[in-house]
């Protein structure tokens, strides 16, 4: 999916992206402080808001093959099996009740099958969500701070599917998250926003282990723990202990480069 | 059957009672219907465009939807009598020209009371929509199904307006015996009459049959609810 | 409840339609809280309109559309007349009551076939613009003024003088105030007393209500009001507070004219029907009738027909006390076949 000097004015507000590459069957980082117009990029992507100006070119891929899974999901007024569903009802696909199933078993949703969705805890609520995205095997999927205030091992459980259907398929994800600990676990390919544009775009070590620009390296600053701006006094030996993590997440990237 | 056809008979005199309350389901249920058609796509068409004049056009609806049904009823019966735009119809003195006046007053009220529910639920479900790939019908049904329940509301409030609304139907009715007189134009002319006790009873029934239909409504939605849940 | 209008309660029920009854049985499920399912009703009634309509349809041309004034309704008359009508002609009567004013505007929209109002100035003028076809009276009611019992009022014959003193001693009075021929009548009064200035008696009310309502103000206000006898005598046994405290003048009479709306201005008009029900409503054996109505309930008739002398008033318009003389002649008639139904009755 390629993106060409999209506009969408919001208010004050304005998103201008001169250029921007998702490439397919990568996963994605989108990355940047709050405000800086992630959300406002995935709803125009997912054509919920529509561009002021500039184009998307989706390569071939139809609005049926898009889909995003948000923090605070949208869920039926139903049961938790009709929302698994929706989106096979949706396209004329008879649902097979056994994988259905076997997708709410992978996250502890099992004896929940009949119950009012929105009875549900809300990080119940956000894997019944997930599940659902990837239920119909969607070519590019938009996942929302979906990963952001859940407890570790449901956090684990996301990364296992992420990279579990990167294996089955190549599928482009585009990940929103506060927690660079999955983006640098995950993505082959991070995009950094500042203010409604772009203003880097690369693997995680280029964006998150070396930063460039200022404003990633306040942001870093601000957000990580460990992270010490290079340039400022005392803070090289933080930053280079970064270094020798294992790069799992850069190998997963090129899997999908090819 | 006719033993209670004799009893109301005998007890309202010749008011045309047992007549009033066929009128009055007959004509309460057309215009209930047709105002929930229409008030249901108007309010979220206006939810949903956006056009100049918008803001206007909300504030306009507000307004209908307070306004005194007496005016709108002459409003209708300056439209329908063979002098008006629509005369042709010939509509004045039927139970359609009452279901034409309670259309207009109603359906203002539907489309309120469905746009101020939609502002507030329908883009979140049109986005989910958006990132299930739904088509524009399949976006439509679902704004249908997953507000059915506040759609419900104003449809009720809708059909509660039509069962006690008495000065439109009067006028554009003429509340002639046997044929437009309905339960509440029947009160009317039985407290012209001077027959008040008469007309607090045919009150009370008027009551029971909204109290039955609201029940049976509750109990259909509750049944319906359970064979999703 | 009264004994004539049960007879004819169930007169009519008899008479109606065999679709028109399952319809009604359908309803009156309903209302005597049987729990059958309503919407089941009202699928019924959708299909019962259906049919009804086409009913309608099929009957056409016989069906008689009136718009008339609330004291024909209120007293029962028209609910009298119609079954009777409907047996000699098959055709169905059917009315909307409203005030004169609106019942005569009702006739100049075309809306109705006929019109049978008691506001003479009106129906001339009505006739006058083309509107209506020619004025024929039917029958003639008087009205009385009453108030409370021992009241301030004496009780007399003179209108004027009851007026004056409403006036002088700014008694409590209601009017009806709602243009019909009533409230035109009390009007007229007021202005051959040459009173003009009624309105600002701090007593005077102006109800716009029905009669009905209009003398139960009164009756709570213990104020006086001008009614029709025909209304009041109906009402009388609600009110033990309230007598008759003028009546017997002929300023008090209260005529009745029915018109056929003018079939040249409105081609679809059922002049036929309307035309019928003129020469019925005019026939000897139909002004008898109405000479009866309300002699069994109330010991004395409502209504005093006088279509026989109609035509000799309406064209001898100068002889106006022959015609006055008339008026007292019908009167003392119809009392006199009052007081021989009653001695029948007994």
């Amino acid at each position: 999916m390629k993106i060409f000097n999209l506009r969408k004015q919001m208010g004050d507000f304005c998103l201008q992206i001169d250029r921007m590459e998702l490439a397919p069957g990568v996963v994605h980082g989108l990355v940047g402080s709050n405000g800086c117009g992630k959300s406002t990029l995935s709803k125009l992507i997912m054509g919920i808001l529509t561009p002021d100006g500039g184009r998307i070119d989706y390569e071939g891929l139809t609005p049926r093959d898009l889909t995003m899974t948000s923090q605070k999901p949208y869920l039926l007024h139903d049961t938790v099996y009709q929302n698994l569903i929706y989106p096979l009802k949706v396209r004329g696909i008879r649902p097979d009740e056994a994988e259905a199933d076997a997708w709410l078993a992978r996250c502890g949703l099992e004896g929940k099958k009949n119950q009012y969705a929105r009875s549900l805890s809300s990080g119940e609520q956000q894997k019944l969500s997930f599940i659902r995205a990837l239920i119909f095997h969607p070519s590019f999927i938009i996942v929302d701070e979906t990963m952001s205030n859940l407890d570790p091992d449901s956090t684990e459980l996301f990364e296992e599917m992420i990279l579990e259907q990167q294996r089955i398929r190549p599928v482009t994800w585009l990940i929103i998250s506060h927690q660079l600990i999955h983006i640098r676990r995950l993505c082959g390919c991070v995009h950094f926003m500042e203010k409604g544009r772009q203003i880097a775009q690369g693997t995680p070590e280029e964006i998150l282990l070396y930063p460039q620009h200022p404003a990633i390296r306040s942001f870093l600053a601000s957000t990580e723990v460990f992270y010490r701006d290079p340039e400022a006094p005392g803070a090289g030996k933080a930053a280079a202990g970064r270094e020798e993590e294992p790069e799992r997440p850069a190998g997963n990237g090129r899997d999908g480069e090819r | 059957m006719e033993g209670f056809h004799q009893i109301f008979s005998e007890f309202f005199g010749t008011v045309g009672v047992v007549d009033s309350i066929r009128v009055t389901l007959i004509m309460s249920f057309f215009s209930t219907l047709i105002a929930s058609a229409l008030g249901i796509f108007l309010g979220l068409l206006l939810e949903k465009r956006q056009f100049p004049g918008k803001r206007a056009v909300i504030r306009v609806n507000r307004t209908l939807m307070g306004a005194p049904p007496v005016v709108i009823g002459l409003l209708a019966y300056m439209l329908l009598r063979k002098k008006g735009p629509l005369g042709d119809l010939r509509w004045v003195f039927t139970i359609q020209g009452m279901v034409f006046a309670q259309v207009l007053i109603i359906t203002p009220i539907i489309c309120g009371m469905v746009y101020s529910y939609a502002v507030r639920t329908a883009p979140a479900i049109r986005a989910f929509a958006r990132t299930m790939g739904a088509d524009a019908r399949q976006t439509g049904w679902l704004l249908l199904r997953e507000m059915k329940q506040e759609l419900y509301f104003a449809v009720v409030s809708g059909y509660g307006r039509s069962i006690s609304e008495v000065g439109a139907v009067f006028l554009v009715g003429g509340n002639i015996k046997n044929n437009t007189r309905t339960m509440t134009t029947a009160i009317s002319t039985l407290k012209g009459a001077g027959d008040y006790y008469e007309g607090v009873f045919l009150g009370v029934i008027l009551m029971i049959m909204a109290f039955t239909v609201q029940t049976l409504a509750d109990h259909f939605r509750k049944e319906g609810g359970d064979e999703n849940l | 409840m009264k004994k004539t209008n049960r007879v004819l309660a169930l007169a009519m029920a008899a008479a109606l339609a065999g679709t028109m009854t399952a319809c009604s049985s359908a309803a009156e499920e309903t209302a005597a809280e049987t729990e059958a399912a309503t919407e089941a009703a009202e699928t019924e009634a959708e299909t019962e309109a259906e049919e009804s309509s086409e009913a309608a349809e099929a009957a056409g041309d016989d069906v008689l559309l009136m718009a008339t004034t609330t004291s024909t309704d209120d007293t029962g008359l028209l609910d009298y007349l119609q079954p009777l009508f409907l047996e000699d002609t098959g055709i169905d009567l059917q009315w909307t009551a409203v005030g004169t004013g609106d019942a005569i505007q009702k006739g100049k929209d075309g809306e109705v076939d006929i019109v049978l109002v008691h506001s003479r100035k009106q129906e001339d003028a009505f006739v006058e613009e083309g509107y209506g076809v020619e004025r024929f009276q039917v029958m003639y009611n008087d009205f009385i003024i009453i108030g409370p019992k021992d009241g301030a009022v004496a009780k007399s014959d003179d209108v004027g003088a009851v007026f004056q003193q409403i006036r002088d001693e700014e008694l409590g009075f209601v009017s009806r105030g709602d243009n019909s021929g009533t409230h035109n009548k009390e009007i007229g009064i007021w202005e051959a007393l040459g009173i003009e200035d009624y309105e600002s008696n701090p007593n005077y009310v102006s109800a716009g209500a029905g009669m009905g309502d209009t003398i139960n103000m009164a009756d709570e206000m213990g104020a006086y009001c001008l009614s029709d006898r025909g209304t009041w005598l109906s009402r009388k046994a609600d009110y033990p507070d309230m007598d008759i405290v003028c009546e017997g003048s002929d300023d008090l009479l209260n005529q009745y004219g029915v018109i056929a709306v003018n079939p040249e201005k409105y081609p679809d008009v059922n002049n036929a029907a309307a035309n019928t029900f003129i020469e019925w409503i005019c026939s000897p054996e139909v002004q008898d009738l109405i000479a009866e109505y309300g002699v069994e309930e109330y010991g004395e008739p409502l209504f005093f027909p006088n279509a026989d002398q109609g035509e000799a008033a309406a064209e001898e318009t100068a002889a106006a006390e022959e015609a006055a003389a008339d008026g007292e002649a019908a009167e003392t008639e119809a009392a006199e076949e009052a007081a021989e139904t009653e001695a029948a009755a007994e």
